[in-house]
């Protein structure tokens, strides 16, 4: 267990590497000039040194001074300055198109909330899959069968931003929930929570559907029901421990998703997490800010893969 | 089982601590939203309307607009005296001693000083920084400052050592002292001298990139990068509580993308103006959950109204006021403005969409140049093609076909009735039969051996529709083959910049209430002259309008530049003005400006919380 978790994380450095050279070199690579910010242009006298200060000139220059001081080299080399200008460790440099904040800050404010968007919505899909993934098992190609299986591939197919956009009109203008601006309590995440959650809850219900009717039929189930054990406890205790676990190796991926692929939710409901950011830094060609996002979500993974592979040898130590 | 647990328990955990640890602050009692995220708070790098709107709250320029005049006149701000000298070059600046900053500390006419240096020198990174070259030395400063630099970066005896850039950095600020006219005598006088006299330069001084910021806090935050010789400022100075002002309020919290919190500055030299005890910017993105926080209460002001269907929300406007036309007439005839009328019709949510002219025109660029980028001739290097092109566009047909939100055509560049004492030129009526004869005799009869027309467009909003519209229009009228090429915005703009095009969309909305704003754009070389247009004519007309004195004569030569540039050459196609679309309650909010200039002074806003207070009638 331990060997894993080093091996993991001594790649870690070199998947960063990776990442970061390809996806600058992309971005590079896209028209379109990172210091405009609207119709009008910087003066070239601005544009020279504004290229200046920030190594635009060159790739390697930007790309050798962005990795210096972000992977916090240059903060050992050179210490982190003193009073007002103190930098941290990992610095990841200021945003070419929100010139009044640092990516740093950007992360440290906007990352937590789309970690707990992502934890809400898995929390809801988990419910909402096992519920539907159970009930479907129950009687294979019965009614709730074939609804669950209906509402699953609508969660699948009907994309974020219609749903999203529909609960929005509903409660606001149904229930008169100030759809927005506000952010930081339960109700302000449950719809975009639920929202996020439906293709996972509709993965996690087939996943479960199918684990549940093949422990259904196991040995040790008919041993199970043969002592009389009462069915619900049958199902929920002996059989669903063993259809969740393909449920929990899921949840790494699922999490991964979940915590970093909510942009359109982000936009739809105006909560304020990371994922907007991922899109329009892309879109601004604000390179500070795309490769501090970029470099946090690679870390993500890596991590979130590790996390569920532990949980999922500590669970059942007959996988790996 | 408990295992099985650990993974939900885990994600419940998370999730409570995300919610424990951010909770909303309570409505402000003035609450409204941008168009987009206010990008910076400091005064030299600001490039957008949300970013002037909400600096107006926290800095105080020398002169102020004053929004309770219908015309937006100038009026005094920090600066509570002026004098001009007889040739009007030379203006001196009294500061009023009731002005403080938010930390207490008087403003001083140094402060001026050192604000707008900032604003000159190129390393703050202002897209505004010809703005002053008006004052005399700028110009030879700012060649003199590039100029060094460059030679610091190619001198490898310099380069990477502090020690030399400070030096540089020593002996820019000598320099400036000695080029530039710009000085303060005392603490209370503020000396500017100008290489021409200057009509707007009251206008300009109540521009956002010229609010005064406080030194010794910007200072701390400054340094010089030893590589480039440049100087760099770490943006640390315009977080809450660290941030000092001299405007109405101070900026209280300030959580990114999400909200603004502005509370009233009790210092303000003028805070007798002020009524409202808390102000908020929220941050929502999307146009249509732009329009619902407004719908269910939570803002009092949108300043856009983005989505789809504002084509319905203001043909209900348009519904309402046919409902009570007998009223409106009444009303218009006593002299009562758009805002009046309103408060004096009955109580009406369709009454809360506004349209007001902006100052700003949408319009194409045509291509000047002989060649186009492929190195063919271009048939738009022909003034009398670019005239034929331009007579051809149905532009109500955009305004009312696709925009459908109060937008009216344009057939200037400058939108008419929005400067005092300058009478906009005609500009081209729309002519078909004679733009089949102007085509005709530049060698393309019924359009025959015209290559391809090619629309250059952004894809976003709306801007392929009408360039399908009016391409319609051309080979209907002209004969002509057409394509329209959409592209994502910034190759857009690169290829716009780098001259690759045949006609472009392009917009264009003013800074300061004079001509030049919009005419200086089309001068041979200028930054921002896409079009590649260069007339010897059009630049002695702005010369002479420089030179010229009587402030009569210089407006009708600039109106004679813009008749030039419209008219004779064509060098653009005026397409229709923009408008401020506001949604909110006129009932509610009192203080909003309708002028074009389309600037607001949120700290001067004010909120009728009573309903039954709330009935204003207009006599």
């Amino acid at each position: 267990m331990l060997g894993l978790i080093a091996r993991r994380l001594a790649q870690l450095p070199l998947i960063l590497t990776a990442v970061f050279l390809a996806t600058l070199a992309l971005a590079w690579a896209v028209p379109g000039n990172p210091l405009e910010r609207g119709e009008r242009r910087p003066p070239p006298e601005v544009e020279a040194a504004m290229r200046a200060q920030y190594r635009l000139d060159s790739f390697w220059a930007f790309a050798g001074s962005y990795a210096d001081s972000a992977s916090g080299l240059r903060a050992l080399r050179l210490g982190r300055g003193e009073g007002p200008t103190r930098r941290p460790v990992f610095d990841f440099g200021p945003s070419l198109q929100y010139r009044d904040q640092r990516v740093n800050d950007i992360l440290a404010d906007f990352l937590p909330v789309s970690i707990t968007l992502g934890a809400a919505s898995l929390l809801i899909a988990l419910a909402l899959g096992i519920g539907a993934g159970v009930l479907g098992a129950l009687r294979p190609g019965g009614v709730l069968d074939a609804a669950t299986l209906v509402l699953s591939l609508v969660g699948v197919s009907v994309p974020n931003f219609v749903i999203g956009t529909g609960l929005l009109a509903l409660f606001a203008l149904g229930l008169g929930w100030p759809p927005v601006g506000e952010w930081g309590r339960a109700r302000d995440l449950l719809l975009p929570a639920f929202t996020l959650s439906l293709p996972f809850a509709a993965y996690i219900a087939r996943l479960v559907r199918v684990g549940m009717i093949e422990a259904l039929r196991a040995d040790f189930i008919r041993t199970a029901r043969a002592a009389g054990l009462p069915e619900w406890r049958v199902v929920l205790v002996y059989a669903l421990k063993n259809a969740l676990l393909p449920v929990v190796s899921y949840l790494g991926p699922a999490a991964a998703g979940a915590m970093t692929g909510s942009f359109v939710v982000e936009v739809v409901f105006s909560v304020p997490g990371l994922g907007q950011h991922f899109v329009n830094a892309v879109q601004n060609k604000d390179l500070f800010l795309l490769m501090g996002v970029v470099l946090v979500y690679a870390t993500m993974l890596v991590v979130f893969n590790l996390v569920v592979d532990v949980m999922a040898r500590w669970v059942d130590p007959r996988t790996g | 089982m408990i295992k099985l647990l650990l993974p939900a328990l885990l994600l419940v955990a998370i999730v409570l601590a995300g919610i424990c640890l951010d909770a909303p602050a309570p409505r402000a009692e003035f609450t409204f939203v941008t168009r987009g995220e206010v990008s910076t708070l400091d005064p030299v790098q600001m490039s957008w309307l949300q970013d002037f709107r909400c600096a107006g709250l926290l800095y105080e320029g020398l002169t102020r607009l004053d929004t309770s005049t219908p015309d937006l006149r100038v009026a005094p701000g920090v600066a509570s005296a002026w004098t001009v000298s007889p040739d009007g070059r030379e203006y001196t600046f009294t500061l009023d001693a009731a002005a403080y900053w938010s930390n207490g500390e008087p403003v001083r006419a140094g402060d001026f000083v050192y604000a707008w240096r900032r604003v000159i020198l190129p390393d703050a990174g202002g897209d505004y920084a010809k703005l002053l070259s008006c004052i005399r030395g700028v110009d030879a400063f700012v060649a003199w400052r590039a100029q060094a630099v460059r030679a610091f970066a190619a001198d490898p005896a310099r380069r990477g050592s502090a020690a030399a850039a400070e030096s540089l950095w020593t002996e820019t600020l000598e320099q400036f002292d000695r080029l530039v006219g710009l000085e303060a005598p005392d603490d209370r006088t503020l000396r500017v001298i100008l290489t021409r006299p200057t009509p707007y330069f009251l206008d300009l001084t109540s521009f956002g990139a010229l609010y005064p910021v406080f030194p010794s806090l910007v200072q701390a935050y400054e340094s010089v990068d030893a590589q480039s010789g440049v100087q760099r400022t770490d943006p640390g100075w315009l977080k809450p509580g660290v941030l000092v002002g001299n405007g109405p309020f101070v900026l209280a919290a300030w959580r990114f993308m999400r909200e603004m919190r502005f509370e009233p500055n009790p210092h303000y030299r003028d805070a007798g103006g002020v009524t409202l005890d808390s102000v908020a910017c929220l941050s929502i993105r999307d146009g249509n959950a732009q329009v619902l926080a407004f719908r269910t209460g939570a803002v009092d002001w949108t300043t856009d109204v983005m989505p789809a269907y504002r084509g319905e929300v203001f043909a209900a406007k348009r519904e309402f006021r046919t409902a009570h036309a007998l009223d409106v007439e009444r009303l218009t005839a006593a002299g009562a403005g758009e805002i009046d009328i309103d408060r004096a019709l009955p109580r009406d949510p369709r009454a809360h969409a506004h349209a007001f002219p902006a100052f700003g025109t949408y319009f194409y660029n045509f291509n000047a140049r002989p060649r186009l980028a492929d190195g063919t001739p271009n048939p738009f290097a022909i003034p009398a093609v670019r005239r034929a092109f331009a007579r051809t566009i149905d532009r109500r047909g955009v305004c009312e076909g696709i925009l459908r939100a109060g937008e009216t055509p344009a057939a200037t560049l400058i939108p008419p009735r929005s400067i005092v004492g300058y009478a906009s030129p005609t500009g081209l009526d729309p002519d078909p039969a004679l733009a089949r004869e102007e085509l005709r005799e530049a060698g393309y009869p019924e359009g025959r051996g015209f290559p391809m027309v090619e629309i250059l467009v952004n894809a976003e909003g709306d801007h392929a529709l009408i360039a399908q519209s009016i391409a319609r229009d051309w080979e209907r009228t002209l004969g002509v083959r057409t394509r329209v090429l959409r592209k994502e915005t910034r190759a857009f703009r690169e290829d716009v910049k780098s001259g690759r095009f045949m006609i472009s969309r392009a917009s264009w909305f003013g800074d300061y209430a004079d001509p030049t704003t919009f005419l200086e754009i089309n001068r041979t070389g200028d930054g921002n002259n896409d079009r590649g247009y260069s007339s010897p004519a059009f630049d002695a007309l702005l010369d002479a309008a420089a030179q010229e004195r009587d402030p009569e004569s210089r407006m009708i030569l600039l109106a004679r530049a813009e008749r030039l540039l419209i008219e004779d050459d064509a060098a653009l196609a005026p397409i229709y003005q923009y408008v401020q679309q506001y949604l909110f309650d006129p009932h509610r909010l009192e203080g909003i400006s309708t002028h074009p200039h389309s600037w607001q002074d949120v700290g001067r806003f004010r909120v009728r919380l009573n309903e039954a207070t709330s009935e204003h009638r207009v006599p």
